[in-house]
């Protein structure tokens, strides 16, 4: 297994392929529709047939190999690009099936890596059962953080009220309700829009309006439909499992995505309560991992942080905290009265706790999100304190961590204690940091130096 | 040990040089100076010299008053270097400090504008694996900026960890 160059499956072209494939069968279908002769078939099969070749040509040109501690992929027809992955700083691993690749029995292996600049890494396509025993390869090199395995503490109250309680390894931590996922979805702002709006133009249609119309209008309805669809099928038979080399997420419907977490790499948990789930008591949980997010293929994916729980109640969003946070604080620090008066809506949510491990910091206006940051994960501690802040007296800290969006938001605190904070945190930041390195030693992190 | 700790009050803090006034002076200059010029012609070829006039004069005052704004800014701009993290205040309306662990530096980049490089400066730049911890310090003399980097990226080197 780790001597010699290797290929992708034969059938990768086709399976790579195969979306497009799609696409172009439903705008031709669209253009029938909306023009009532099909003009361009000639022009699109020949587009399909120079996509295809070169889904061909890529899969000729591109090996992989595993060698010394790295996955080297080497690829391109004009411009050879040889890229190697050192596992050592491997964050996560997908195990990617879009439908075709289904049928066929194929997946995509997707390699996440720590170093921002290091781009993502594919292997498109494999067969599934070569695809699981590398993602066990890949993932079986250094050993876990001490500091990550739960400690032997008695449990404490999350801030939904109920009891975290631990969970034996192997088994499974969260199985998502399929028709709690659809009531989710058209609960939020977003889903009721579109449902909104995909109203309207069925009412249009059924009007009677001419051709051309209702020809844009069916556009519109399936892009939205589209939209909808991938967050459904995102969240779809979502199984979280707590694995022997981390953390497993299973989804999707069509598309299928097995994400494995390793233990030691989530680098924030977010726990997000919008107004209308609130008054049920749902919620949803989000994984923050380090490395590039942005995705072309998948960006209902790449848009938003990976939910690991898309919806649930409060008492599987405490199970699986407990097991991503163990014994985490919560967010019992309120902001003083004073900061009511600047944000009026914000106060009600506003809070942040902390021990020598987490910080935990809940914010919003409307949806409540609750941050929680491994001390040991934080990059880089920042004070705002904007004009009305200080005719008030009060500040803002942010504890950042790796990647675009995720802050733990300690808002309109007292000017005093901002200051105690920014003079403490630093160094809680660092004894975490060396709690939780000590044990892997092996781990390089990036280097300093030009990228 | 005892810097581990100290208030960030009570540090040596530093400021950029005093020559980046100078920088933000011509490149308000720069912009309004030719407009002004652009008003008065466009005025006297438009026959209403005195509108044209007016309409400079006010661009004028503007540009004076950006530059007070911009030389409140430089002077606000301050870093702090500790054992083992470097601090960067900043602002004037909003006040901003950051904490940036050297063991968190990803990569340290060294800039200068065309502005800045006719003034001998250059802007040192540390980057975090997070994208919001901006920790930037402009109007350094050049060679002050090259011995800041590699003085950064040794401490980065001898701290650094993973993520």
């Amino acid at each position: 297994m780790t001597s010699g160059w290797r290929r992708l499956h034969p059938l990768s072209p086709v399976v790579r392929s195969g979306r497009h494939v799609f696409a172009l069968f439903v705008l031709v279908v669209l253009l029938v529709v909306s023009r009532g002769q099909g003009s361009d078939v000639v022009v699109d099969a020949l587009f399909l047939g120079v996509f295809v070749a070169a889904n061909v040509v890529s899969w000729g040109v591109t090996r992989w190999k595993i060698d010394g501690g790295a996955l080297r992929i080497e690829t391109g027809l004009l411009r050879r690009q040889s890229r190697s992955f050192p596992l050592a700083q491997l964050q996560a691993v997908d195990v990617v099936q879009t439908g075709v690749a289904r049928v066929v029995g194929l997946a995509e292996l997707r390699l996440r890596m720590a170093a921002s600049g290091a781009g993502e890494g594919r292997l498109a396509c494999l067969t599934v059962a070569r695809a699981e025993a590398l993602r066990r390869e890949l993932l079986a090199g250094p050993a876990v953080p001490a500091a990550y395995a739960p400690p032997a503490v008695p449990a404490a109250p999350f801030p939904g009220g109920a009891v975290a309680t631990w969970v034996p390894a192997g088994r499974t931590l969260f199985e998502v309700d399929t028709s709690r996922l659809a009531a989710g979805i058209l609960l939020t702002a977003s889903g009721a829009g579109s449902l909104l709006v995909v109203g309207c133009l069925v009412g249009l249609a059924a009007g009677g309006v001419d051709r051309a119309v209702a020809g844009a209008a069916a556009a519109w309805a399936i892009g939205i439909a589209l939209g909808v669809w991938r967050r459904f099928n995102g969240g779809y038979g979502t199984v979280v499992i707590d694995g022997p080399d981390g953390l497993r997420i299973e989804s999707g419907m069509v598309q299928t995505t097995a994400e494995t977490i390793r233990r030691g790499s989530v680098q924030a948990v977010r726990l997000v309560e919008p107004l209308a789930w609130r008054w049920l008591g749902w919620c949803r949980l989000e994984v923050d991992v380090a490395g590039p997010r942005q995705r072309k293929e998948n960006r209902s994916e790449g848009g938003r942080l990976r939910a690991v729980m898309p919806v649930g109640t409060r008492a599987d969003a405490g199970r699986l905290l407990a097991e991503l946070v163990p014994y985490g604080p919560a967010p019992v620090h309120r902001p003083p009265p004073l900061a009511r008066r600047k944000a009026p809506l914000r106060y009600r949510f506003s809070g942040w706790g902390g021990d020598a491990r987490y910080v935990v910091a809940s914010d919003g206006r409307v949806r409540r999100t609750t941050t929680w940051v491994p001390l040991a994960k934080v990059q880089s501690i920042r004070s705002v304190e904007g004009p009305w802040q200080r005719a008030m007296g009060l500040g803002t800290v942010l504890l950042d961590t790796a990647g675009r969006r995720v802050h733990a938001v300690l808002r309109d605190r007292s000017a005093a204690e901002v200051q105690a904070l920014m003079a403490t945190m630093p160094d809680l930041a660092r004894s975490a940091r060396a709690v939780s390195e000590k044990p892997t030693s092996s781990i390089s992190g990036p280097g300093v130096g030009p990228p | 040990m005892e810097a581990r700790t100290a208030p960030a009050d009570a540090l040596d803090w530093r400021r950029p040089s005093g020559r980046l006034r100078w920088v933000r002076r011509a490149q308000v200059g720069a912009a309004v100076v030719p407009l002004a010029l652009l008003a008065v012609a466009m005025g006297a070829v438009q026959g209403s010299a005195a509108i044209g006039g007016a309409a400079a004069g006010g661009l004028l005052v503007a540009g004076l008053a950006l530059e007070r704004v911009l030389a409140r800014r430089v002077g606000a701009w301050a870093y702090a270097e500790r054992q083992d993290d470097l601090l960067v205040r900043r602002g004037v309306l909003f006040r901003r400090l950051s904490v940036v662990p050297y063991g968190r530096m990803q990569y340290i980049d060294v800039t200068a504008g065309p502005f800045e490089r006719s003034f001998g400066l250059a802007t040192v730049r540390m980057h975090t694996a997070a994208a919001a911890s901006d920790a930037r310090i402009p109007g350094l003399p050049a060679d002050a900026a090259t011995r800041l980097r590699d003085q950064l990226a040794t401490l980065g080197e001898a701290r650094s960890g993973g993520l």
